[in-house]
């Protein structure tokens, strides 16, 4: 319950200080988004698997975002950028298929 | 490799599940069930998961942020797309004005030449010269004639995409409007100008993409072909095959055709042409060569004369450019 409204209390923050990304930081948020999407979803399975452990959300959402955003750093140096980042997008993706996929089955039993 | 026996003397491997199937199939990190074990088998100290409870909180609470931000980059973005758009719009009418502004000056340096060479030559030379002029499409004309219209086939909206298309094949097309001028010469035509572009014998009409190419200025529909020329040329037009094709694409695909007649039409001149020189072939030889057309074309007297040589018997008539009734749009700047 206290995670939603923070999630809410950050949506809010977020649009009220409407802050302005860096250029250079740019390439990344979408990725990051992704990636803390993963974080999310894998979160609330987990607490539908009465298994949700704080310390395992935090580091995973960190390491999630920081994994992702070297990834696309690294393509970026290599001249792949936009296929590596597709790389990142089509697991975190498939995992964000596949947790929600579990939470379905926790809410609606099908 | 399948073809191959199995022996039974390697180990069979174990089935393993390859990265995809893995990855379907478990998606949950595997931390989670360990750290829950853990747990079960040793619970931390009350203040360790406070404190990671109210990281967690912290760290909810940025992901909030990152998706507002998110959302807020992405709406940013939109309009510098637009933008960039909008600036390349500007730029694109900008050349085309001053293209216009060009072209104004080129028709108001010509006008010049024509009246200082009507100074220089005799009365009989410099009518002469505005009666080729006229016919070969340098000067500009006025008479009567008649004016054929075409446009596409209204728009319609694409129920999947919402967007107006309209169906190519109530496209008006290049060979359209090659056919009609064409039809309208063999009737009988002495000038034609599309949409304002007047014909030479060396015009071009093409398509690039989608647009029309008219002597390399792309024009845009509602098109219209103006023509001087005899009074039987509206007959002669309307029952060409050029007409009757048009008629027929125009009932089945909706685009419009439409034949008047018209009174004291003014057609611009076209641009200067390309002045060509005709070079001798290298290996020419004095002697006729043996095939009969060539044989009869090294002849002078066989020659067509490249210009009528008297005036037309129809109503073009030359504007000489001083006694311009129109206020054309070169007259201010001079």
């Amino acid at each position: 319950m206290i995670s939603v409204l923070a999630l809410v209390a950050g949506v809010i923050l977020g649009l009220y200080f409407d802050p302005t990304v860096p250029p250079a930081l740019q390439p990344y948020l979408p990725i990051a988004v992704v990636a803390a999407l993963d974080a999310v979803f894998g979160g609330i399975r987990a607490h539908f698997d009465r298994v949700f452990d704080d310390k395992q959300f935090v580091v995973s959402f960190i390491s999630n975002v920081l994994v992702a955003a070297l990834i696309v750093y690294v393509g970026d140096q290599l001249g792949v950028g936009g296929q590596l980042s597709t790389g990142v997008v089509v697991v975190l993706g498939v995992r964000i298929f596949g947790n929600v996929a579990a939470i379905r089955r926790h809410l609606f039993r099908a | 490799m399948s073809s191959r026996e199995p022996t039974g003397q390697t180990p069979r491997r174990p089935f393993t599940p390859d990265f995809l199937t893995e990855l379907f199939r478990n998606p949950l990190e595997p931390g989670y069930a360990a750290a829950a074990a853990r747990r079960a088998k040793q619970p931390p100290p009350r203040w360790q998961t406070l404190l990671f409870r109210a990281v967690t909180v912290v760290t909810v609470l940025l992901i909030g942020f990152l998706l507002a931000v998110a959302y807020r980059q992405t709406l940013a973005q939109a309009p510098g797309r637009a933008q960039a758009r909008s600036v390349l719009v500007e730029q694109i009418k900008q050349r085309d004005a001053l293209t216009d502004e060009l072209q104004q000056r080129a028709d108001a340096l010509r006008e010049e030449v024509s009246r200082h060479r009507d100074l220089t030559l005799s009365g009989f030379d410099s009518t002469r010269l505005k009666q080729l002029e006229a016919v070969t499409g340098l000067g500009r004309v006025r008479g009567d004639g008649v004016v054929v219209e075409l446009a596409d086939a209204p728009a319609t909206v694409n129920p999947v995409t919402g967007e107006e298309e309209v169906d190519d094949l109530g496209r008006v097309l290049d060979r359209d409007l090659q056919d009609v001028a064409n039809a309208l010469w063999s009737a009988g035509a002495e000038a034609i100008a599309i949409n304002g572009q007047r014909l030479t014998a060396t015009s071009t009409i093409r398509a690039a993409g989608r647009a029309i190419v008219v002597d390399f200025r792309p024009i845009a529909g509602p098109y219209e072909v103006a023509a001087i020329g005899p009074k039987e040329m509206e007959r002669r037009f309307r029952d060409s095959p050029a007409a009757r094709l048009m008629r027929q694409v125009a009932t089945d695909h909706g685009l419009s055709f439409s034949v008047r007649a018209a009174r004291n039409l003014v057609l611009p001149a076209a641009g200067e042409p390309r002045l060509r020189y005709a070079q001798p072939v290298p290996s020419a030889s004095p002697n006729p060569s043996r095939s009969g057309s060539s044989a009869s074309a090294t002849s002078p007297a066989a020659l067509p004369p490249a210009f009528p040589s008297t005036a037309p018997s129809t109503g073009l008539s030359p504007l000489p450019p001083s006694v311009d009734p129109l206020p054309s749009p070169s007259e201010g700047s001079r």
